[in-house]
């Protein structure tokens, strides 16, 4: 199963299973991925049903308050991943082990207590959050589901507050709508709410995607702020390598639903190995070189 | 003068008037004009009326916006032009490239009927020249294989093979003016990067001028001739492509530059990217001084008194800041 894998690193990292990054060798592993496959059923009613691997045994890990990206063309079975991680989907093989207990085959009912360690952002912070809630509702229902919504009123307001606060909003805002939050406003609100119970993974599909360079910038450095601050540890799915190459530590390169390079973040960068990396790294340096040409800046 | 631009958008406003509270003016006295075979890039963030600016100049407002000001294309006042006209001109002399292509393609008619609609509304011709016609744009905008696209329904391209027969719906009547809203938006780096190369060798195969409206100055870095930046309803900066990127003088365009440069700079871990605090004002409460003065680095007393008139620091180059003036 490791063919398909084009390592990228020095050959005493490169000795877990199928070849797959570890991470930072000294840290505790928070998430380990082992052999994660998901097929879908295509077609069906007048279509013939054909199956299509959407991810296809991916390997990986990341360590306690580590960012782990996973860069790929649409398509490519980054989205499956995070989906499978979060347990919003249920993969058909394979092991998530989170600190050592594998989730992949957990029930719902079994999976509630891994909830609140693994809280998921999408990219879409309008569709994500219920548009009739206010900011307070939204930020406290998963609280009210994990039964942690504990408290009297005021207590419970000052909780959401606070955490209101933490993401760069004011409190003030607490009782209006979600529909009357600006996009990049939602997608603080989205963070807010997935780190109301107070979860140690984070993964974050697409989180940056579809926002303007400036809010894109800000919710960036929250992200970044917010990880120092508790210790958070990312799984970060975009189709942006020049971005995400700057916030990861290691990124996983996915084409075709199967992991096809993983390694420290300056080294996929600096020594692309497999086709798809390089395809992706030569469509953001000609971006940088065409931005370089005109601003007259090194590129 | 006005018989050298191909369009002269002259002091446009458009105001939204919502059922309960302010009326909210998304545009706020732009002008702006397009030789022909320009491309010319509108760089702003979200709400601050970009999109709100290209619906206008194709009369394309949404019931309740009224627009004040005056658009004149190829001589034509378009500000004052019934609808019966206005119906024969979009399409044919100015066409839309939407932002979403998933959306504004009509689900369960294939590719070529798509793009032959748009024919049949203009030219005259025969359904066997229109079919024709049809699969020849489909060439154009990048297909190998025109007769598999031609019968293929919008939900089986993908993003990007969308985008691309928007593009030919677009073309199809070979218009003056492409006006393109976040043609990008949707697509990923690498797709982005192929769409811009196609309109850049539409405009020089066929002398199209473009209106490109972007949030993101890498889209428009080596395909505009110029960009005006737009910030909360007004244009704040104009200049060459080259000015506004090598040289950006508006304190706004100079953030957004910083911003960008480190966002395409794949190299070296960050712990913070460079940003401008705060957000855009809301539309419904504007203050009367310089809209960027809340978040500006560089602003003085007269910047919150006043809104900064357009200063011209050099020719060709526009730029509405009290650093440049008094």
């Amino acid at each position: 199963m490791g063919s398909n894998l084009a390592t990228n690193l020095p050959a005493n990292l490169s000795n877990s299973p199928g070849g797959a990054f570890r991470g930072d060798l000294s840290g505790v592993n928070l998430l380990r991925v082992i052999g994660l496959s998901k097929q879908y059923v295509r077609g069906g009613l007048w279509k013939k049903r054909v199956q299509v691997a959407a991810v296809t045994s991916a390997h990986f890990e990341i360590a306690r308050g580590q960012t782990l990206a996973l860069v790929g063309v649409s398509g490519s079975g980054k989205s499956t991943v995070a989906r499978c991680v979060a347990r919003i989907e249920s993969p058909d093989a394979g092991q998530i082990l989170v600190q050592g207990t594998d989730i992949a085959r957990l029930s719902s009912r079994e999976l509630l207590p891994f909830r609140s360690g693994i809280q998921m952002v999408f990219q879409d912070a309008v569709m994500s959050m219920n548009p009739c809630f206010s900011a307070l509702e939204a930020i406290e229902e998963p609280l009210r589901i994990q039964r942690k919504a504990i408290g009297n009123r005021q207590e419970r307001r000052d909780r959401v507050g606070r955490m209101i606060i933490e993401v760069g909003l004011s409190p003030d805002w607490m009782d209006r709508p979600i529909s009357n939050f600006s996009g990049g406003q939602r997608q603080r609100l989205a963070l807010a709410r997935a780190l109301a119970l107070r979860p140690r993974l984070l993964v974050l599909d697409e989180a940056l995607t579809g926002l303007d360079v400036s809010t894109q910038a800000q919710i960036a450095n929250l992200l970044l702020d917010l990880q120092a601050a508790h210790q958070l540890t990312y799984l970060l799915i975009s189709h942006d390598l020049a971005l995400v190459a700057r916030m990861a530590n290691v990124i996983g390169v996915m084409a075709g639903g199967r992991i096809v390079e993983t390694g420290p973040a300056e080294q996929i960068v600096s020594n692309p190995m497999h086709a798809a990396t390089k395809q992706l790294l030569a469509s953001a340096k000609t971006t940088a070189a065409k931005f370089a040409a005109i601003t007259g800046a090194p590129s | 003068m006005a018989r050298d631009h191909l369009i002269r958008v002259s002091d446009l406003s458009v105001t939204y008037c919502a059922d309960e509270g302010m009326p909210i003016r998304a545009v706020d006295g732009i002008s702006l004009e397009i030789s022909p075979q320009e491309i010319v890039g509108i760089l702003g963030e979200s709400g601050c009326g970009k999109s709100t600016l290209a619906g206008a100049l194709l009369r394309l407002l949404p019931p309740g916006a009224k627009s004040e000001g005056g658009i004149l294309f190829r001589g034509l006042e378009l500000m004052n032009l019934p609808e019966a006209e206005l119906r024969a001109l979009r399409g044919r002399e100015i066409a839309l490239i939407p932002q979403d292509p998933a959306l504004s393609l009509n689900p369960v008619i294939t590719a070529g009927v798509l793009i032959g609609e748009v024919l049949r509304a203009h030219l005259p011709l025969s359904a066997a020249e229109r079919r024709q016609r049809v699969k020849e744009l489909l060439c154009e905008v990048g297909f190998d294989r025109p007769e598999e696209i031609y019968s293929a329904y919008p939900h089986q391209l993908s993003g990007g093979q969308r985008q691309r027969i928007a593009i030919a719906q677009a073309m199809a009547c070979r218009p003056g003016l492409l006006v393109a809203d976040e043609p990008t938006g949707k697509l990923d780096a690498t797709l982005q990067s192929e769409i811009i190369e196609l309109l850049s060798k539409i405009r020089q195969q066929h002398g199209t001028a473009i209106l490109i409206i972007s949030h993101d100055p890498a889209i428009l870095a080596g395909f505009s001739d110029r960009i005006a930046v737009m910030y909360a309803g007004r244009i704040v900066e104009v200049g060459s492509s080259a000015e506004i990127f090598g040289r950006p003088l508006h304190p706004y365009t100079q953030a957004l530059m910083r911003i960008a440069s480190s966002m395409i700079t794949s190299a070296g871990v960050i712990s913070r990217f460079p940003a401008i605090a705060g957000e855009s004002p809301d539309p419904g409460c504007i203050a009367e001084g310089c809209r960027f003065e809340p978040r500006c680095s560089e602003r003085m007393d007269v910047c919150s008194q006043r809104y900064p008139q357009t200063f011209l620091p050099e020719p060709s180059r526009l730029v509405n800041c009290f650093k440049y003036g008094e």
